[in-house]
């Protein structure tokens, strides 16, 4: 039997990076919020990267792959995908497991239509997002040095910039030589004491969780004050469906507790925050005769568009040591020297390029044996074994290099037939090609990669394929825009075809850019959030 | 893993095939010599416990003899048993403290944040910021 609570002003579904502002600003300005979320809490107890086992920890507990973590709030993902994506489930959301790096989008980006004549221009642009941008930054602690050139003006950074350390140094030198773009990185990892987090002690275990709490998850820098505020965070809480009044008005949420009981939370306002995947599938789960083909879904677009940001490395191996296993994991340095279109490439849009550590020896040599995996048995085993740690660990840096994967009807998320998760409601499938326009632009960002390394004096290179899990970059599925049988939600995030529906996780992004999205994200649901609380007086609320 | 542990069997048939995978070299000891078979291993599996059904699964149908050609095989036709023992062995081998200091790694430890190296990078970022062009306007 289904219970009920009574109804509050707004309910999230998702307690992650945009959930997470949207409960702290709504409840801030006196809203009853209530937010749903089907992971739980985690903190320094569950970490284990304070331990020698650390580098273990990718294997299984702390995979970003859901399919391998398998926890108990983990949903299947399945489907024959290029690129599969990963996400955590959980308080915190994917900010549990990020490397934390704090990267706004490019100018350009928010007009790719009318700059590069493919996909479309976002329905706001970059100045929309400027004070946001600000505000979220410094919520999150971030350190960063201002006055990238390649970006328009930001306001200052709450911390100054995470030391670059010998990785960035060397790289940095190489495109020195180069001539080429570069600048120290910006991360919502704290160079010093601010706010709740703690300085960074460069442990190095930032995916794995920081056991110093430097990093910056909503766990620490937005759940305290939301729920000092008043809001309602209901963990365990696996959400089934949006359920409609008479009308077409979202009446809250149906969800799954951890008895297995289901239950309906009403609320005056329903926001989703699931991730581009979840959101996606909930609004498919949440089909009905009046949507046949999935919640707000009139446009055919819920699900679709779906962008990943597919991704290659390059390691660089230098004679000096680099002491390269030590942290943070964030970015030391990044270039934006190829992510603006140039005529005389094979491909349109480009690449962000960013510094990173190399692991302790047992990921270095992963990485190396993954690069080299064609080789004969004789080259990586045997005696031959520690040759590859002799020669990479400590030695090695990698330039990430993260594509803009241009939106495609057909990169979809849909509901699995067959598979469900714990509590029988269907798995998401997952179909997604990478196109021939990123891989030609990976190949030949892969090859000045290649050349930077060089130029910073590396001895040895070696590179890797696209990799076949993302790197929790999931976007487009519910895109924003002006038109609606063109986008699924409006400029304020709101769905064109239910009135009191939001959607502000990064399935809204029309374009992907190449930049890490979180400070998108983040920006652009408190954005969205500032303008419910300025509109609340004409909201459309379920009868 | 089962309630019991990998079996003395098990250890010992880990111990000749870590030892194909990881042998002596380069001044570094073979993986059985640090004991990857031994408490290296229980730690391997306490850490990622998924590794031990199909670890074990594995070891029970290693051959008596011919082990090098057993491991071949597996690289060449069976990745994912090949991906359950290398991660095994080259994660517990990793564990071992003379392995570590033998490679100069203390381990993921904490550091405090030093910037006083690096002011010379900032007359590089001048001249990121002089050759620059700005970024692209738009409409």
């Amino acid at each position: 039997m289904m219970t009920q609570r009574r109804q509050s002003d707004a309910l999230i579904v998702g307690a992650g990076a945009s959930g997470a502002v949207a409960a702290a600003r709504l409840a801030a300005a006196g809203f009853e919020v209530v937010c749903l979320e089907q992971g739980d809490w985690t903190g320094p107890a569950d970490y284990m990267s304070d331990r020698p086992e650390a580098e273990l920890a990718w294997v299984e507990r702390w995979s970003p792959d859901p399919n391998v973590r398998r926890g108990p709030a983990d949903y299947p993902l399945t489907g024959e995908a290029d690129v599969r994506p990963v996400m955590y489930n959980g308080v915190g959301g994917g900010l549990v497991q990020w490397a934390a790096m704090w990267q706004p989008l490019l100018a350009s980006d928010f007009r790719v239509r009318t700059l590069d004549g493919v996909s479309d221009d976002w329905p706001i642009g970059w100045s929309d997002l400027a004070a946001p941008y600000g505000r979220v930054a410094r919520e999150m602690s971030v350190s960063g040095l201002g006055g990238d050139p390649a970006l328009p003006e930001l306001d200052p950074y709450p911390n100054p910039p995470i030391p670059i350390g010998r990785i960035g140094l060397a790289a940095a030198r190489g495109m020195d030589r180069l001539g080429w773009h570069w600048w120290p990185g910006a991360n919502a990892i704290a160079s010093r004491r601010h706010r709740s987090l703690q300085a960074c002690q460069r442990r190095g275990t930032c995916m794995l969780g920081c056991p110093e709490n430097a990093k910056a998850t909503p766990s620490l820098t937005h759940w305290p004050a939301a729920l000092a505020a008043g809001a309602q965070l209901v963990t365990g809480a696996r959400v089934a469906q949006i359920p409609l009044d008479e009308r077409g008005r979202a009446r809250g949420a149906v969800y799954v507790d951890r008895d297995g009981v289901e239950r309906l939370e009403p609320a005056q306002v329903v926001i989703l925050a699931a991730n581009a995947v979840g959101t996606a599938r909930l609004l498919l789960l949440s089909a009905s005769p009046r949507f046949p083909d999935g919640l707000a879904n009139s446009s055919g677009l819920v699900g679709r568009r779906l962008m990943q940001h597919p991704y290659r490395t390059v390691a660089a191996v230098c004679e000096d040591p680099l002491d390269s296993w030590q942290g943070p994991w964030g970015q030391s340095i990044y270039s934006l020297e190829f992510a603006e279109t140039h005529p005389d490439r094979d491909f349109v849009r480009g690449a962000k390029w960013m510094v990173m550590p190399h692991g302790g020896p047992m990921f270095a040599v992963a990485e190396y044996q993954e690069a080299h995996r064609h080789e004969d048995f004789e080259t990586l085993w045997g005696p031959s074994f520690h040759r590859a740690a002799a020669e990479v660990f400590g030695h090695a840096f990698t330039w990430g290099i993260q594509a803009e994967d241009l939106p495609e009807d057909h990169n979809r998320v849909v509901l699995d037939p067959a598979v469900c998760d714990s509590s029988g409601l269907p798995a998401a499938q997952i179909e997604y090609t990478v196109s021939d326009n990123t891989r030609r632009m990976l190949d030949f960002n892969v090859a000045r990669a290649v050349e930077a390394a060089e130029a910073a004096g590396a001895v040895s290179t070696y590179v890797r394929d696209i990799w076949p899990t993302g790197i929790g970059h999931v976007l487009g599925t519910t895109r924003m825009g002006d038109d609606p049988q063109g986008s699924v939600v409006d400029r304020w995030c709101r769905a064109h075809d239910v009135a009191n529906l939001y959607m502000i996780d990064g399935g809204v992004f029309v374009t992907g850019g190449s930049a890490n999205p979180t400070a998108t994200i983040m920006a652009n649901a408190r954005r969205v959030v500032d303008h419910m609380i300025e509109a609340r007086a004409s909201q459309e609320v379920p009868a | 893993m089962s309630d019991s542990g990998p079996t003395p069997d098990q250890r010992l048939t880990l111990a000749r095939l870590a030892d194909v995978l990881v042998a002596e070299g380069l001044g570094m000891p073979a993986a059985s010599a640090v004991g990857v078979a031994d408490g290296l291993l229980d730690r391997c599996l306490d850490a990622a416990p998924a590794l031990a059904e199909p670890l074990l699964a594995l070891l029970d149908e290693v051959p008596a003899d011919d082990l090098d050609a057993f491991v071949r095989g597996l690289a060449a036709r069976r990745p994912d048993d090949f991906a359950i023992l290398t991660t095994t062995v080259v994660g517990a081998y990793y564990l071992s403290a003379e392995v570590r200091e033998l490679i100069g790694y203390p381990g993921q430890q904490p550091s405090p944040l030093s910037a006083a190296a690096e002011p010379e990078y900032f007359e590089m970022l001048e001249r990121v910021y002089d050759r620059h062009p700005g970024y692209r306007e738009c409409p």
